[in-house]
C-alpha cells in the first residue's frame, strides 16, 4: 500500500438509503396500471394508444429539450413517464391523437423544463396541461363517448363519437345519473381514461400509502372535505348519501386526491401543511362543482392549491427541537 | 413498546464485527501523536527531537484554558515533530513522532491512586481525570474534566451512553461484553465526582446480549438502571438520549447539565476506571475496523498515534478496490486524505469502503419531504439546502439552520441524492463566522470607548 495514494474525500454520510427518485416513480407507475388495464377493457385499445402517445411524447420532449439546452439527460428518473400517464388519464378516450402530443409539450416543456426541470415546477405539469387543453380545445377534450358504443379505432387520428354525458354533468343539473354508485365505483361510466374506476384508483392509492410513497394526509383530508360538504348540501331531490357518493366516485376526485394532489413537487412537506392543503383542494373542488361553470373542479382546485405550497410550508414549520438557536 | 424520539430513521446497522473480541494490536514501529485530539486549545509539545520518552509520559500540555494533556503511547525516541493533515481535513496539526524501542518502559508517574476513591473530593477526581488526558471517546472529544466541572451542583442524573447508533461500530458492544465492570466502575467514579444521584445505562435493543451482562453487573448497585432503547439513528445523540430517558428537550444553546443530566460515553468510563485503578493515562483506544475493502474486519485496541497503514497491515491488508477510509461511523465519520491518518483518543472506527459505497452524483430535490420526516431536530432540511444553494443566509437562519446537528439522516434518506447536510454545514459555518466577526467588531468598538 502506497502511503502517498490519495483517497476519495467526500462529506458524510458515507452510506445512502436504497430509495431513489426512480424507485418512487416506478411505484407510481405500477399503481396506475390497474386503472389503465380497466380502461382498455372498457374503451378498447384506443385508451392504450392515447396513453402511449402521451408517455412517448413526454419522454421525447424532455429528452430533446434537455439535449438542446445542453443539460443532463433526466429521462431515466421516470418522472416524464408518470406525467405522460397522468396526462392521458385525464383525457377522454375520444380525443384526436394529436391532443396528447400538444398536452405533453405544454406539460414537459412549458410547465416543467422552463422552470428548471424536475422539482422546480410550481404547478403539476399533467394538470396544467389538462386545463390548457380544456380551455384551448374544448370541443375535442370534452366529448365523452357512452360506454356501450362500439369500441373505437385504436389508431385513427379522429373518431366519431356518440356523445354521452358524464355523471357529474348530470349531477350539476340536479339529476341523478343513470349509472348507479356501484357503476361509478367499478368504472362502468363515461369519463376520462384513468378516472372511470374509482375503486381501482383507490387501490392504487392504498398501494402508494402502503409503500410509503405518499402519506395519508392529503388524500384523506381532500376526500373527506368533499364528502362532508356534498353530504350536507345535496342538489335537486337527490338524497344526501346518493349525492355524496356520486360526487366522490364519478369524477376525477380519486385520481386527483391520490395521484395529482400528492405530487411531491407541488404539495407541502409538513403534515400540518398537507392537511390544510387537502382541505383547500376539497373546498375549491366543491365550490367549482357547485357554483362554477364546469361540472368538474378537481384540476383547478389542485392547481390553485399548488400555488399555496410555499406559503403553507413556511407557515407550518415544525417546532424546532429545543427551540430555535440564535 | 420501547420509547423513542420523533424523527430519525433505521439505517442497516451492519454490526458485522459484534462477534469479534477486542484484540490488542502490537504497538507499531512508529507512532504519530497529534497535539489536537480534543475540543479546546491544542496541546504544546513538551519534548523535542531526540528526547527519550517513556510509555505514558506527558508529552503535550496546555495550561491556560480548555485543553487536554497528551501522553506517549509507546516508549522510544522522539524522531521528529511533524506538521501533518489534521483529522478533519482542515489545516495541519503538530504530531510528535516517536520511534518505538519496543521495551514498553513505563513512566514513573504511572501508579494506581490506591486510596478509597469514593471518599475523595470531586476536585481530586477531576485532577486525576485531567492528568490522565481523558476526553469524550464517543465523538465530540470534549475534555472530561471540564464536563465533570460543568455538572457539579447541576446534574442529578448520569447517563452512560452505550447506544452506539452508528452502523458498523461495535466497540462499545464489545466493551460491554468484555469489560462491563470497568464501564460501571468508571461510571460510578464519575457519578461520585459529579454528585449525581441516579445512573442510567442506555443501550439500543440490537445489543441485548450486552444489555443482559450490564444488567447483571448493575444489579450489584443501587441507583443504577439499564434502559433498553429502540434501535434508531441518531439515538446516541445526547439530545435524543435525554428526550427518551428523561423526557426533556435540551433547549438550544444549553448544556445537558442545565437540564440536570451529564452524559459519558462507555469507553470514557473505562478510561476513567483505568486512570484511577491502574494510573494509566489515555494512550490507547478500542476501535472497530470494518468495511467491504478490508480483508479481516476486527475490533482492536490500538495505541494513540497508530497509522491507518499499520492497521491495514494488522488486518490482513486492504482490497484493491479501496477508495475511501472513514474515521468514525458511516453517518458522521470523516473521510481521510490518505492512510497516514492516525488513531486518536476518540477514534471509534476506521471503515474501509470501496467505490460501490460512495455516490456523489447530485440529483434534484423533488420536495418529497422525507428529510423533514427524519430530521431529529425537526427542521426542514430540503429548504435549508435550497437556501444554502442560493446563499440566502437570512432565510436559512429563519428556518433554524443553526440547530442542525449534522447527523446526516436527511442526506441518507434523500431519493434525489442531494448532499443536503453538506450544503447546511457550509452555510452554517459561514453564518457562524459572520457572527464571530460581528461580535469581535462590537467588542473592539466597545474597547475603544
Amino acid at each position: 500500500m502506497n502511503n502517498s495514494k490519495f483517497l476519495t474525500m467526500t462529506a458524510s454520510p458515507h452510506v445512502k438509503g436504497p430509495i431513489k427518485t426512480k424507485n418512487i416513480m416506478l411505484d407510481v407507475i405500477i399503481a396506475l396500471m390497474l386503472p389503465l388495464i380497466w380502461s382498455v377493457y372498457v374503451f378498447g385499445f384506443r385508451a392504450l394508444t392515447i396513453t402511449a402517445v402521451s408517455v412517448v411524447s413526454c419522454v421525447l420532449f424532455e429528452y430533446i429539450y434537455r439535449k438542446l439546452m445542453k443539460k443532463s439527460n433526466t429521462i431515466s428518473d421516470l418522472s416524464a413517464i408518470v406525467t405522460g400517464i397522468l396526462l392521458a388519464f385525464c383525457l377522454p378516450v375520444t380525443v384526436p391523437l394529436w391532443i396528447p402530443i400538444v398536452g405533453a409539450f405544454f406539460a414537459i416543456v412549458i410547465v416543467k423544463q422552463l422552470y428548471g426541470g424536475l422539482g422546480k415546477n410550481v404547478v403539476n405539469p399533467a394538470l396544467a396541461a389538462r386545463v390548457f387543453l380544456f380551455v384551448a380545445y374544448p370541443s375535442q377534450v370534452s366529448s365523452y363517448n357512452s360506454i356501450d358504443s362500439a369500441k373505437l379505432s385504436p389508431i385513427a387520428m379522429n373518431v366519431d363519437v356518440t356523445a354521452g354525458s358524464t355523471p357529474l354533468a348530470k349531477l350539476k343539473e340536479g339529476q341523478l345519473p343513470e349509472s348507479g354508485v356501484t357503476d361509478a365505483l367499478i368504472g362502468n361510466i363515461p369519463g376520462c381514461i384513468g378516472e372511470i374506476s374509482a375503486a381501482l384508483v383507490i387501490l392504487g392509492g392504498i398501494f402508494l400509502i402502503a409503500r410509503k410513497v405518499i402519506s395519508w394526509h392529503i388524500p384523506v383530508t381532500y376526500i373527506a372535505t368533499v364528502a362532508i360538504i356534498s353530504f350536507i348540501f345535496p342538489a335537486g331531490n337527490i338524497s344526501n348519501l346518493d349525492y355524496m357518493l356520486h360526487q366522490l366516485f364519478s369524477g376525477g376526485l380519486m385520481l386527483a386526491a391520490f395521484f395529482m394532489a400528492t405530487d411531491y413537487v407541488t404539495s407541502p412537506v409538513t403534515k400540518k401543511g398537507r392537511i390544510i392543503y387537502g382541505i383547500g383542494c376539497g373546498l375549491i373542488t366543491v365550490f367549482i362543482r357547485f357554483f362554477g361553470g364546469y361540472p368538474e373542479g378537481v384540476s383547478f382546485a389542485v392547481l390553485i392549491m399548488n400555488l399555496f405550497v410555499w406559503y403553507l410550508d413556511k407557515n407550518t414549520k415544525p417546532k424546532v427541537f429545543g427551540g430555535a438557536k440564535k | 413498546m420501547l420509547k423513542t424520539f420523533k424523527g430519525g430513521l433505521h439505517v442497516p446497522d451492519n454490526k458485522n464485527t459484534k462477534g469479534c473480541p477486542i484484540t490488542d494490536m502490537p504497538s507499531p514501529a512508529k507512532v504519530y501523536i497529534p497535539m489536537q485530539q480534543h475540543i479546546g486549545a491544542p496541546a504544546q509539545p513538551l519534548v523535542a527531537k531526540g528526547d527519550y520518552v517513556k510509555k505514558g509520559q506527558l508529552i503535550g500540555n496546555f495550561e491556560n484554558g480548555l485543553s487536554c494533556p497528551i501522553h506517549a503511547s509507546v516508549s522510544g525516541t522522539v524522531a521528529d515533530i511533524e506538521m501533518r493533515n489534521s483529522y478533519t481535513g482542515y489545516g495541519k496539526t503538530a504530531h510528535i513522532v516517536i520511534e518505538n524501542d519496543f521495551t514498553d518502559t513505563l513512566d514513573e508517574s504511572i501508579k494506581p491512586y490506591g486510596g478509597d476513591i469514593f471518599s475523595e473530593s470531586s476536585e481530586k477526581i477531576i485532577e486525576i481525570v485531567h492528568d490522565a488526558g481523558i476526553c469524550g471517546q464517543g465523538g465530540a472529544s470534549f475534555p472530561t474534566y471540564a464536563k465533570i466541572q460543568s455538572a457539579i451542583g447541576k446534574a442529578t442524573e448520569i447517563i452512560v451512553n452505550c447506544a452506539e447508533c452508528e452502523p458498523y461500530i461495535t466497540e462499545n458492544h464489545r466493551l460491554m461484553l468484555e469489560q462491563p465492570e470497568m464501564i460501571i466502575g468508571g461510571a460510578r467514579i464519575l457519578m461520585h465526582a459529579t454528585g449525581t444521584k441516579h445512573m442510567t445505562i442506555a443501550i439500543e435493543n440490537n445489543k441485548m446480549d450486552a444489555a443482559k451482562v450490564m444488567k447483571e453487573k448493575a444489579s450489584e448497585f443501587a441507583n443504577i438502571e439499564v434502559k433498553i432503547l429502540k434501535t434508531k439513528y441518531p439515538q446516541g445523540d445526547e439530545r435524543q438520549l435525554m428526550k427518551v430517558i428523561k423526557n426533556v428537550e435540551l433547549p438550544a444553546g444549553k448544556l445537558p447539565a442545565d437540564v440536570g443530566c451529564v452524559i459519558f460515553n462507555a469507553e470514557t468510563c473505562v478510561s476513567v476506571y483505568k486512570a484511577v485503578y491502574c494510573g494509566m493515562p489515555l494512550i490507547d483506544t478500542v476501535l472497530t475496523v470494518d468495511g467491504d475493502a478490508i480483508n479481516e474486519p476486527k475490533n482492536l485496541r490500538a495505541p494513540v498515534g497508530t497509522t491507518v497503514s499499520d492497521i491495514i497491515e494488522f488486518c490482513g491488508g486492504a482490497k484493491d478496490n479501496l477508495a475511501k477510509v472513514v474515521s468514525g461511523g458511516p453517518m458522521m465519520g470523516q473521510a481521510q486524505w490518505d492512510t497516514n491518518a492516525v488513531v486518536m483518543k476518540n477514534t471509534s472506527a476506521f471503515l474501509f469502503l470501496s467505490d460501490k459505497t460512495q455516490s456523489n452524483n447530485e440529483g434534484d430535490c423533488i420536495h418529497c419531504g422525507k428529510c423533514v420526516g427524519v430530521c431529529p431536530m425537526h427542521l426542514m432540511p430540503n429548504y435549508l439546502a435550497a437556501f444554502s444553494k442560493k446563499d440566502d443566509k437570512a432565510m436559512a437562519e429563519e428556518f433554524g439552520i443553526l440547530s442542525c446537528v449534522e447527523c446526516g439522516s436527511c442526506t441518507y434518506i434523500c431519493p434525489g441524492n442531494v448532499p443536503i447536510v453538506q450544503y447546511i454545514r457550509t452555510t452554517k459555518g459561514a453564518i457562524l463566522a459572520e457572527k464571530r466577526k460581528a461580535a469581535a467588531k462590537t467588542k473592539e468598538s466597545e474597547a475603544k470607548k
